[in-house]
């Protein structure tokens, strides 16, 4: 990075908070802070839930991702589209009509407090887990590339989100993302533009990616029913379909957003937008992933991207065995580009030959890159994050012209803040409205709430930052967000289905059978290996099935009440 | 509500939704076709 980069990086991480804090300028009563006010249209609606769900990860790893395993993980996404119809359909009209700041309210109202109070404590751990490894995420990755000090950066990341956040709430939180997103997907098409425009000559650019597809990276609908196929169709609708619901339905951090809409029709058309944007958004990020690993195929590309790691154990006495092994990995390289140019220009009866040759070219390449992992972990640097999250930076940092670098940066840096300040927004905001109004002090001034939702908001903008300091004890921090979501999301959803659809069941019920459900995942979690986004499913289902049997049993002589 | 009202939300949610789901399947169908040509 040089100077240009370095200015149009701060230039833009400062500039959109600074915009943001100015049109919040002035005092703000408790509902504006929380909910915004009613101007806030659905375009910018439709941008802030894209913001809030993108995160660093999208744009640091997805690439990786495709990269390693091809574009098949866009099936995770199909269930999406369906779980935001519904949350239009029955979630929105509900908390617009009930005028609730947290989703949590409307459990209090349709059940009791107890039961509020779990659903809005299951967000807490949840969200204020995931928020610190929202900002770790990235700052382990571009700290160790840029020679940043870590604790550094995840102060800088975090202390700008806090103060924007605390000082302006709900309505500053969706002018930054509305901004922060456009700056992201501007800085995605620069990079997918020059990531084409630096292919190789040598192939045409369909001929790129007809090798891509024939090397298995292509592939982004799966019809396959072989349970052990990670990313397929039916996964991806109906694991998707639970994922989303619950995460959109009743996360507060999703539902902040959309409930600070002018109007129901506002809410809807920013969640439909999403329900549009989404699928492809996510398929051009992938894509990208693919064309820059075309792109390794003809540059060489280093034989382990996570190159600090590399170094640290070279220079712990490794330096001949991985020198070794990067010979060998040029070797390969040079015959694997070779064999490529051999594919494109093969007849029809001697390209199974020659694709033949390319896959055990490419295994040999594969296993070259582990066995340099073996020795890393040997060498006493055993990298904290997956080598593919290097991928796409390392191409940025490489071959990227000046200031686009820095603005990418500023990409990966955006997401992370838009991710962050949404988090900070719903923990402060449901803590305020859920445990200290109701709790604490159940009659005080409207001012008075505002200052208690800003210093709550402060409050979890720290817990994130010590999250974040002490998150190098999580070995991979991209499933552990993932999982941290799965195991908690399946009971919370099925709080708010079993308030929404069964109409007998009374708050003990429902509060008892999420509490046996949280159980019965935490013991799947510990003592199984299932895949994680069955515990969606899982913790859900139990929680529907449970509620109505301790009704029909245990709170039997307990009558539910009037419907909200 | 009346055709005054700012509030006012003649929209017809059942063909929006249908106008999603049509988007969606396309979306689908597109994603299929690009594997079946370069896989």
């Amino acid at each position: 990075m040089n100077r240009l980069d370095y200015v149009v990086l701060i230039a833009t991480i400062l500039a959109i908070p600074i915009y943001g804090l100015w049109r919040t300028r002035g005092r703000a009563s408790l509902r504006q802070y929380l909910k915004g006010d009613a101007s806030i249209g659905w375009a910018t609606i439709g941008l802030s839930v894209l913001a809030t769900q993108a995160g660093p990860i999208t744009f640091l790893s997805m690439p990786g991702q495709a990269y390693e395993s091809g574009i098949g993980f866009i099936q995770n996404y199909f269930g999406q589209p369906l779980a935001l119809i519904v949350v239009c359909a029955i979630f929105v009209p509900i908390y617009q009509r009930l005028k609730v700041y947290t989703a949590y309210q409307y459990l209090g109202q349709r059940f009791d407090r107890k039961t509020q109070l779990l659903g809005a404590f299951l967000f807490l751990v949840q969200r204020g887990l995931a928020a610190g490894i929202t900002i770790y995420a990235p700052a382990i990755v571009l700290s160790a590339l840029l020679g940043w000090r870590l604790n550094l950066t995840i102060w800088l990341a975090g202390g700008l989100v806090m103060i924007y956040t605390v000082a302006g709430g709900t309505k500053v939180v969706s002018i930054t993302q509305r901004y922060q997103m456009i700056v992201i997907l501007v800085g995605m098409a620069i990079a997918f533009a020059v990531a084409v425009y630096r292919l190789s000559p040598d192939l045409s650019f369909e001929s790129t990616l007809s090798v891509a597809g024939k090397m298995g990276k292509l592939e982004a609908v799966s019809f396959s029913v072989d349970p052990h196929k990670r990313y397929t169709f039916w996964s991806g609708v109906i694991g998707g379909f639970f994922l989303a619901l619950s995460y959109f339905g009743a996360d507060q951090s999703q539902v902040q957003r959309y409930l600070a809409g002018g109007s129901l029709k506002e809410s809807r058309l920013g969640l439909l937008f999403n329900a549009a944007v989404k699928v492809p958004m996510q398929f051009f990020i992938l894509l990208l992933g693919a064309i820059v690993f075309m792109f390794y195929q003809f540059e060489k590309p280093p034989v382990y991207f996570n190159q600090p790691a590399y170094q640290r154990a070279a220079e712990n006495g490794y330096a001949t065995q991985l020198a070794a092994l990067q010979t060998q990995f040029d070797d390969v390289f040079a015959q694997k580009r070779a064999a490529i140019r051999a594919v494109s220009s093969a007849l029809p009866d001697q390209r199974d030959m020659a694709m033949a040759r390319l896959h055990e070219l490419e295994a040999q390449a594969r296993d070259l890159r582990d066995q340099t992992k073996t020795v890393l972990v040997q060498a006493g640097v055993d990298p904290k994050s997956k080598e593919s999250d290097y991928v796409f930076i390392t191409f940025i940092l490489q071959q990227m012209p000046h200031g686009i670098v820095g603005l990418l940066i500023a990409v990966i840096l955006c997401a992370t803040m838009s991710a962050t300040a949404a988090a900070l927004n719903a923990l402060g905001t449901t803590t305020a409205v859920d445990f200290y109004r109701p709790l604490i002090r159940p009659n005080a001034s409207d001012h008075h709430y505002v200052i208690a939702a800003k210093a709550l908001t402060a409050a979890w903008g720290f817990v994130a930052i010590a999250v974040a300091s002490f998150a190098s004890l999580v070995e991979n921090l991209i499933e552990a967000g993932n999982i941290l979501g799965s195991v908690f999301y399946g009971s919370i959803l099925g709080l708010f289905l079993a308030a929404f659809f069964i109409r007998g069941v009374t708050g003990s019920a429902v509060f008892f059978a999420a509490i046996i459900a949280q159980a019965l995942v935490f013991i799947l979690f510990g003592m199984t290996n299932i895949g994680y986004l069955w515990y969606n499913f899982i913790g859900c289902a139990a929680v529907l099935i449970v509620a109505p049997v301790l009704q029909q049993t245990i709170f039997r002589s307990t009558k539910a009440p009037a419907g909200v | 509500m009346n055709s005054g009202d700012p509030n006012a939300d003649n929209t017809s949610w059942p063909k929006a939704y249908t106008v999603a789901l049509s988007i969606f399947t396309v979306e689908i169908v597109l994603l299929y076709l690009f594997t079946l040509r370069f896989s």
